[in-house]
């Protein structure tokens, strides 16, 4: 059996394959031409360009070539009020014309093109104007290798996005956030095995909001493209990630703010503390557009090192053609402080669980609220680390508030 | 036999020697002053009895209700009933004075083999504990001593220690930093804590603590050993004299 193509000779084995005949393709509702030209005139980048040089993308194109599995069919659940719709289904048509990768630069997202031509399974998720959903839209595995979810907030609703993608390959989550809708996306990523890519886009309307947070574990070769697009005046964007690494696990988020319309306001704090021989990447971008007058942006990023051989880059970037904006940006890298871990033990805290109480105040900081309390206890903290019993608010009130 | 039993303990910091052959052996129910002037050591020797890493022990034991903790961690120390309020309390951003104080009380609960209290039994000891401080509620959602004033910090150091119920309480400068108020407060909550089955010592610069808090011991540290030791009146004598003498008499 001849040895699978490496690197650059990857890249150009995928395009043959993508840009050929014998292409499979599952869902054949979409349009795949804008996807095919895309490729057939950039090609795919590899690990040289600079936008890739923190992560071997060459693995990501061996998984991409390997044949992938038929997709499945999955139970999908939605909130009264809210539809879905499988691509396949006439039903979806309407929104996919009007809808469907207009909030995705593929010259921008190359591997958002791969994934239109492979795809095996797609979802219109449609929250009517003026609907307000307060329980979450809950999306795991939605049976495919290629996935892309395509979730349209219309003016004025609100609802919750919670998505873990576990076994695609790549997966879009695009979202139109139409004026004065809200959309709270919150993704969790487990830790992984497989070389996985994905692409979350966000397209936010006038006086709409958008937030994100995101809690990751890394994989073999992991990596978030975070798009969003500041489309209308006064949207908003709130963007928190928090991210654990050990071993061998590698994350590279790359992330960029669009602030295409005036008095904007966008926030980005992103955690992440990188143990083993990790390597965990944060390339903020923040673009500021000419007519972006009034724009108010700024990026902390702040990383714990928990050992000598892991691996962190930051980088923020600022490109600004506004000249009334507020736009702030920081980036540190430390380990934890030996003084508050001292203060802990002379409390009696162990060791781990005084680690757990640090990481955990650490990371809180990118992503607060209740919801993020159990998932950082069970996906980030390790069990010694992990305290028991946190008294919640819950407890508090059954106690009577005396405040 | 006493709680605290330390003998004869050199200590160094970084190639310096700090500590030169302490000598203090403190009872049940028996409340110290450890005084002296600054870079006298007082601090090492909080310090080094807590188990601070960065503090390197060259001979000497230190015990604990007769078990050798020279060498124990600072954890092990802590659920042997050793208390160190500290003379600048640590900020913990993001983790709330609530979740850390239930956090160590589960420890100690669990050392002693008894489950952990639940949140409402906890949380309704902690409020009432600190509304005895003068801290109101909402205190104790606050990130620990995350934008305390120095006053707060301090407080909050005594909260704990009643909270814990230590064997052995030693209070680091503790009076630094506090106006006359804040001092009785701090204070009252030291008196409430002692009993006869457990012991304090104050480590301080000055006498006007010990108007509030009688010590039965008072000793001098200078040049890294006890110098001196006395009773109340010795406290009184360095407040009106000064520690020039002291100078003299090494």
């Amino acid at each position: 059996m001849p040895a699978s193509p490496q690197g650059p000779r990857a890249a150009e084995a995928l395009c043959a394959r993508l840009l050929g005949k014998g292409a499979v393709s599952y869902a054949r509702a979409i349009d795949r031409d804008a996807a095919r030209a895309r490729i057939a005139a950039d090609g795919l980048p590899v690990f040289r360009a600079e936008a890739w040089k923190y992560s071997n993308v060459g693995k990501w194109y061996q998984a991409a070539l390997a044949p992938s599995r038929a997709p499945s069919v999955r139970e999908i659940c939605v909130p009264d009020g809210v539809e879905l719709h499988r691509f396949d289904d006439p039903a979806a048509a309407p929104f996919l014309t009007k809808h469907l990768g207009t909030a995705i630069d593929l010259a921008r997202h190359p591997l958002a093109a791969v994934n239109r031509i492979l795809l095996g399974s797609g979802v219109v998720v449609r929250v009517p104007a003026g609907c307000r959903v307060d329980e979450p839209v809950n999306v795991d595995d939605i049976g495919a290798a290629y996935e892309h979810i395509l979730l349209i907030v219309e003016p004025g609703a609100e609802t919750a996005l919670v998505e873990t993608p576990t076994s695609a390959t790549h997966r879009v989550v695009e979202c139109i956030v139409a004026e004065g809708a809200r959309l709270m996306h919150r993704r969790v990523q487990p830790r992984g095995q497989a070389p996985q890519c994905g692409l979350i886009a966000a397209r936010v309307d006038e006086e709409a909001q958008y937030s994100l947070w995101l809690l990751a574990r890394g994989s073999e070769l992991r990596r978030n493209d975070i798009h969003v697009t500041l489309a209308g005046r006064g949207a908003e964007a709130h963007l928190g990630g928090a991210w654990r690494l050990a071993e061998r696990e590698h994350l590279d988020n790359q992330v960029t703010v669009d602030h295409l319309a005036p008095e904007c306001l966008s926030r980005q704090t992103f955690r992440g503390v990188v143990g083993g021989r990790a390597r965990a990447v944060l390339n903020g971008r923040i673009h500021i557009a000419a007519g972006a007058q009034a724009s108010d942006a700024s990026l902390t990023t702040k990383s714990l090192l928990e050992s000598a051989d892991a691996e962190v880059y930051a980088k923020p970037e600022l490109e600004i053609y506004a000249n009334d904006v507020r736009c702030s940006h920081g980036a540190t890298v430390g380990a934890l402080d030996e003084a508050m871990l001292f203060y802990c033990e002379s409390r009696g805290i162990d060791r781990d669980a005084a680690r757990g109480l640090l990481l955990r105040g650490f990371l809180r900081e990118a992503i607060g609220g209740e919801e993020a309390e159990s998932v950082l206890t069970a996906g980030i903290l390790s069990a010694g680390e992990a305290v028991r019993a946190i008294p919640t608010e819950a407890d508090a009130a059954t106690v009577g508030e005396a405040q | 036999m006493p709680l605290l039993d330390i003998e004869d303990l050199h200590v160094q910091v970084e190639d310096q020697v700090i500590l030169g052959g302490v000598h203090l052996t403190v009872a049940p129910g028996e409340v110290h002053a450890v005084m002296g002037p600054n870079g006298s050591g007082k601090s090492t020797l909080a310090n080094v009895v807590a188990g601070r890493p960065g503090y390197e022990v060259l001979s000497g034991t230190v015990r604990l209700a007769g078990e050798d903790i020279t060498h124990a961690s600072p954890e092990e120390r802590a659920l042997q009933g050793l208390f160190l309020a500290f003379q600048y309390p640590i900020e913990i951003p993001g983790v709330s004075n609530m979740e850390f104080l239930k956090a160590a009380i589960d420890s100690h609960a669990l050392a002693r083999g008894e489950g952990a209290p639940s949140a409402a039994a906890f949380i309704r000891r902690a409020r009432a504990t600190a509304e005895r401080l003068g801290l109101d509620a909402g205190f104790l959602k606050r990130g620990v001593n995350e934008g305390f004033s120095g006053g707060e910090k301090k407080r909050n150091e005594i909260l704990q220690m009643l909270l814990l119920e230590p064997r052995i309480a030693i209070l680091d400068e503790t009076d630094s930093g506090l106006d006359v108020d804040a001092m009785q407060v701090v204070a009252a909550g030291v008196n409430d804590f002692r009993d006869t089955g457990n012991a304090v010592i104050l480590v301080t610069h000055y006498q006007r603590l010990l108007d509030y808090i009688v010590p039965d011991h008072v000793h001098v540290l200078a040049g890294g050993s006890i110098i001196r030791s006395g009773d109340r009146s010795l406290a009184q004598t360095l407040d009106r004299d000064g520690y020039g003498w002291i100078e003299d008499a090494c």
